[in-house]
């Protein structure tokens, strides 16, 4: 109850100072969430070049829906971030013409594992199973890709995937299930390929 | 590969992070992009309101709901101590009255008051059980084994009262009379007429007057006293009051009468209880229950 309370106090803290314009408490929103906000871009338009200048856009643009509107709750802050990526990768989409990059796999950006527990043999089968994955989630339709790196690998609730999408938590839940279904097959063809 | 599997794997891509130099490049970036859009650095008055408002905000939920509970807990309380002395000895809730009995006895402080309540409530279980006895429906052969225990039941509450009201009165007995008890003077201790009240070796022209509650007597012994006539008209609830014109005296006395009178109640409550007559025997417990509360 009492780390319930502290975190309770600590987003009624940061939504306050946010409304009084306070660009530390914007800083440190910045410094919590940009990591994942980044993941959630590079996997849905697949280039990391245009996801870091999606990234350092969506934060602007959070900054000043911020001081242009009012935010009830500050739970809400993480979930405007990702409604703010998402409407950008939209606009991202329509201005380059429809075309969408598939190519997560670049040879300059392969994934590198830190895990001290692993032996040689096992981190290099974990990087390839990464690979694996990594290299199918583009052929995934948007939507199901969507909810998978929200709930799977940014760790976003089912309430904040339903608020982000604009869904019902059943519907996110059907999804998720949908979608990794779908992945798991494109995921064991490649292997027999 | 199972569902399972896969979000494990999925959990991996978590590894994934942007680049270190741009994070660092483009947090400056934002910092100066917004610092330009009105971005300021709060006072540390502004800071502390906030603090405490948002002290407020996040404590003021849970300390509503805190009231709320502690209301439904004295309400609930309240409710069903009335409800539970209503249960009877072959009642399901009859061990929630008990339970509940216990913890108001060990949430007492005072020890005569505790003795006090623990011995009407063993009167009333007592009480409780001639009344269930009493009823023929429930009274009946095939229900020997529970009227057996009701029995036993009922002696060892007779008992339980006997022991506590022995305790009571040995209780009242070991208590020492407070000076300030022992004499209660109404209206100044010198009067007009030059009396004056003490227990002390009076000096100059004080009138002396000892009282003996047992066999009251005065002795006036002042030179100057004129008339010290004192009025001892009766014993009334373990107290001898002493008035004059203008002075009255209490005297507290032991309850030694009572605790024999419950005594007597009880053990006609037993009488009638053996020879089954149990309406008579609950009336008589209702009696020293009476007396006792007395």
């Amino acid at each position: 109850m009492s780390i319930n309370l502290i975190q309770k106090f600590k987003d009624k803290q940061a939504l306050s100072k946010l409304k009084n314009h306070d660009k530390e408490a914007f800083i440190r929103i910045y410094d919590e969430n940009v990591n994942e906000i980044h993941r959630f871009v590079y996997f849905k338009i697949g280039s990391r070049e245009e996801a870091n200048d999606l990234t350092s856009m969506i934060f602007l643009k959070a900054w000043n829906h911020i001081q242009n509107n009012n935010l009830e709750d500050a739970k809400t802050l993480r979930a405007l971030l990702y409604k703010i990526a998402r409407t950008s990768i939209i606009d991202y989409y329509r201005e380059s013409g429809g075309r969408i990059v598939a190519s997560l796999d670049d040879e300059d950006n392969k994934i590198e594992v830190v895990d001290e527990t692993q032996d040689a043999e096992g981190k290099i089968d974990q990087e390839a199973e990464m690979e694996l994955i990594k290299r199918q989630l583009p052929f995934l339709k948007e939507e199901y890709r969507e909810v998978i790196i929200m709930k799977f690998v940014n760790d976003l609730s089912l309430e904040e995937i339903a608020e982000v999408s604009g869904k019902t938590k059943g519907n996110v839940r059907v999804i998720l299930h949908r979608a990794l279904n779908a992945l798991r097959e494109l995921v064991e063809k490649e292997r027999k390929v | 590969m199972t569902n399972r599997e896969l979000v494990v794997k999925l959990n991996n891509l978590k590894k994934i992070n942007p680049d270190q130099n741009w994070l660092k490049s483009n947090r400056e970036l934002l910092l100066s992009q917004i610092s330009n859009s009105g971005a300021v650095e709060l006072s540390a008055w502004k800071i502390f309101v906030i603090n405490f408002e948002s002290t407020m905000r996040a404590a003021s939920r849970p300390a509503y709901a805190l009231g709320v509970f502690v209301l439904m807990l004295v309400v609930g309380s309240l409710f069903s101590q009335r409800t539970l002395n209503k249960t009877k000895p072959n009642d399901s809730l009859y061990i929630a009255r008990i339970i509940s009995e216990k913890v108001k006895l060990n949430t007492m402080f005072n020890s005569q008051e505790r003795n006090k309540l623990a011995v009407q409530f063993a009167s009333e279980h007592a009480r409780d059980i001639t009344a269930v006895l009493a009823d023929p429906q429930f009274n009946t052969e095939e229900n020997q084994d529970q009227v057996a225990k009701l029995n036993d039941s009922f002696k060892k509450e007779v008992v339980t009262v006997k022991e506590g009201i022995n305790r009571l009165a040995a209780t009242t007995k070991d208590q020492p009379i407070a000076q300030s008890e022992l004499l209660t003077i109404a209206d100044s201790s010198k009067d007009t007429q030059g009396i004056q009240l003490s227990t002390g070796t009076g000096a100059g022209n004080t009138a002396p007057i000892a009282i003996n509650p047992i066999n009251p007597s005065i002795s006036a012994t002042a030179t100057g006293a004129v008339n010290p006539e004192i009025i001892l008209p009766a014993v009334s609830d373990g107290a001898l009051i002493a008035s004059s014109a203008s002075s009255t005296l209490v005297v507290p006395v032991p309850a030694a009468d009572n605790v024999s009178d419950s005594d007597k109640i009880l053990d006609e409550a037993q009488k009638l209880f053996d020879s089954a007559n149990y309406t008579q025997a609950s009336d008589k417990l209702q009696e020293a229950i009476d007396e006792i509360i007395k």
